[in-house]
């Protein structure tokens, strides 16, 4: 029996449902071991539209099960982005969204004038929830009407599907889901980091330079499940499940729950294969229990 | 760059508390140059570890370390026929050129882990090769060594120069250096045009992260797992790259 590995998310059609988390795959240009095959598609390092430094090292710690990271969305800027990585883009055979992401709800619109119809530039996934950032950021994402009028600003840009990606650090992560779909938004992401600490005790103080950091891997994968779920439960459009996936059934436990497609991040820094062996496992998974594609899984998904 | 499970092969004693560990890695063993690292999946730590390729021999390369954490002292303690994820080459190397006559290697500690390779690769290049080596005592000291002249530096004086292996270096045409970072801020000082190679927390090894930052002194970052991990010694902004790791493996 041969699977169709195929999923419709947001405006987009990908050829399977595993997909590269941004800020854990570069540019797409630096990953070797990439097998494409089984890529789905591929969400870009997070941009501004004017280049950044990033933060100081150290950048990021290790923790149970997982890590911190601080770095400060370092990156080169639109321009930069548009001259150097979108033609490359343009002749790749999946979908690249770029992560946006803006200080005001103004930056967001003008850096997505800037990227719309740029050849290679697939969709955009709206970051509102960067913990590492001083301005903007997780601001967005936690205030519903803040997280809308980014969504709005985006969407009147382009025509191109948009994502958001949301944060978990809310009281009621539907509040927030809900007010992006009204917005226009045509798929969720579910979700970024949580904030986090760690102190080094031999210098009595915060090991990373920014005090705080985002958390992944692992360590967050049921908080991610639950409030991928909880998002799913409260909208319409579709759900992108993302928080430490390492293994195919952990992807599987996102698209029970509701989730339409998945993102790995954290995985491939210790797999470099991670992508290809989750995506290969789902198959595995179909197979064995008969289902014929992604969208014959069942979802438990009570609607309130 | 390549991904195995590499069969480990042999450890042995080099200092007490100081172990070479050889795994079986054709195609790493086959590419590897000088300065270049390996990023080590092992059971126990949630991220890879990285090390610098020590010597190659064969089909085998060899890593050292000491046991300073979970990983190191898991990767110690594994036998002969364990495997390793390895993952690597990684990183920009020394990038030995012929031209110098003589190269002047200067580590500290644990930063005797990219010289073996350095003084091979210097030496096929013509290379006359004076191999410094410091560490707090002489039971600490690397008992390993290569090149045409081998000078000892010891913090306690317990062996060779009293004092640090940059004080104890003669000048060279060419200078390499590997070791704790302030021990590097010292080089920079002396030899503003030493390639040196430093160390960070690495999360992937492979430039998608960003987590591996250098600040330069031209301003912003690069990744030492990429661009890095050696360095013109003048182009490192010293004083904003952590010198005390949580970690004090090459102190
Ligand atoms: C390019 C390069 C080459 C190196 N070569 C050598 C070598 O040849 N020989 C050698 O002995 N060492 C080398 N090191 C250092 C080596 O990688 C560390 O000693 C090792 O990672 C320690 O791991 P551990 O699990 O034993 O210690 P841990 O128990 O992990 O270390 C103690 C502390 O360090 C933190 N930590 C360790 N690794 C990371 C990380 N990647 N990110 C964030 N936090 C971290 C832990 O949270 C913990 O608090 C090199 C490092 C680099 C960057
Ligand atoms: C080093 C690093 C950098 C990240 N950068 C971004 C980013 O630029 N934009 C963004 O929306 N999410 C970013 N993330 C969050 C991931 O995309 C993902 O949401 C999160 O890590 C949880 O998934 P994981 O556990 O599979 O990594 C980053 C994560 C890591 C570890
Ligand atoms: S360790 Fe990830 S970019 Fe260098």
């Amino acid at each position: 029996m041969t699977v169709d590995m195929s999923v419709s998310v947001g405006g987009l059609r990908l050829r399977g449902p595993v997909l590269a988390a941004s800020g854990t795959f570069g540019y797409g240009t630096e990953v070797p071991l990439l097998e494409r095959r089984a890529l789905g598609g591929m969400v870009s390092k997070g941009i501004f539209l004017r280049p950044r430094a990033g933060t100081p090292p150290p950048r990021i710690v290790e923790t149970p099960s997982g890590m911190l990271n601080a770095i400060g969305l370092q990156g080169p800027g639109a321009d930069a982005l548009i001259r150097e990585y979108a033609p490359l883009w343009a002749s790749w055979d999946f979908p690249v969204l770029v992560n946006i992401n803006g200080e005001s709800v103004g930056e967001y619109g003008e850096l997505t004038s800037r990227l719309d119809g740029v050849p290679g530039v697939a969709g955009f996934e709206i970051n509102i929830s960067c913990p590492n950032v001083e301005q903007g950021g997780m601001y967005f994402g936690n205030d519903p009407h803040a997280a809308a009028a980014v969504t709005e600003a985006v969407r009147k840009r382009t025509r191109l599907p948009v994502w958001v990606k949301l944060t978990p650090m809310v009281s009621d992560i539907g509040v927030i889901a809900r007010a992006v779909e009204a917005a226009g938004a045509d798929a969720l992401c579910a979700v970024n980091t949580f904030v986090g600490m760690s102190i080094d005790l031999n210098a009595h103080q915060p090991r990373l330079s920014f005090r705080t950091g985002g958390l992944s891997g692992p360590a967050i994968r049921p908080l991610a499940v639950h409030l991928a779920h909880q998002a799913a439960r409260s909208v319409r459009i579709p759900v992108l499940g993302v928080g430490g996936i390492m293994r195919a059934e952990d992807a599987l436990e996102f698209l029970v729950a509701g989730c339409t497609a998945v993102q790995v991040g954290t995985a491939t820094f210790v797999n470099p294969r991670a992508i290809a062996d989750i995506h290969d496992g789902i198959k595995a998974h179909l197979e064995t229990h008969g289902f014929s594609s992604v969208a014959d899984l069942p979802r438990y998904l009570p609607r309130d | 760059m390549f991904l195995l499970n590499a069969p480990i092969v042999a450890t042995r004693e080099v200092a007490p508390g100081m172990a070479v560990v050889s795994m079986e890695a054709p195609e790493i063993a086959a590419s590897v140059r000088a300065g270049q690292f390996v990023n080590l999946g092992i059971a126990g730590p949630f991220l890879r570890r990285p090390f610098s390729v020590y010597r190659v021999d064969g089909e085998s390369i060899e890593v050292v370390l000491k046991a300073v954490g979970v990983g190191t002292a898991e990767l110690l303690g594994m036998r002969p026929g364990d495997l390793v994820s390895c993952l690597g080459p990684l990183g920009r190397g020394f990038d030995l050129e012929a031209g110098p006559r003589s190269a002047v290697l200067v580590s500290g500690g644990l930063g005797v882990a990219p010289m073996p390779l350095a003084a091979r690769e210097a030496r096929a290049l013509g290379m006359r090769v004076t191999w410094v080596h410091g560490a707090r005592s002489a039971r600490e000291l690397c008992s390993e060594a290569e090149g045409e002249e081998v000078i000892f530096a010891t913090d306690d004086g317990s062996r060779g120069f009293a004092g640090t292996a940059v004080a104890a270096a003669p000048d060279g045409e060419l200078v390499l250096a590997c070791g704790p970072n302030r021990m590097l801020a010292a080089v920079a000082e002396r030899w503003p045009e030493a390639r040196v190679a430093v160390e960070t927390y690495m999360g992937c090894g492979t430039g998608v992260c960003l987590g591996c930052a250098v600040p330069l002194k031209a301003g912003g970052y690069d990744r030492a797992c990429k661009e890095g991990p050696v360095y013109r010694a003048a182009a490192v902004d010293w004083a904003s790259l952590p010198s005390h790791l949580p970690y004090a493996v090459t102190a």
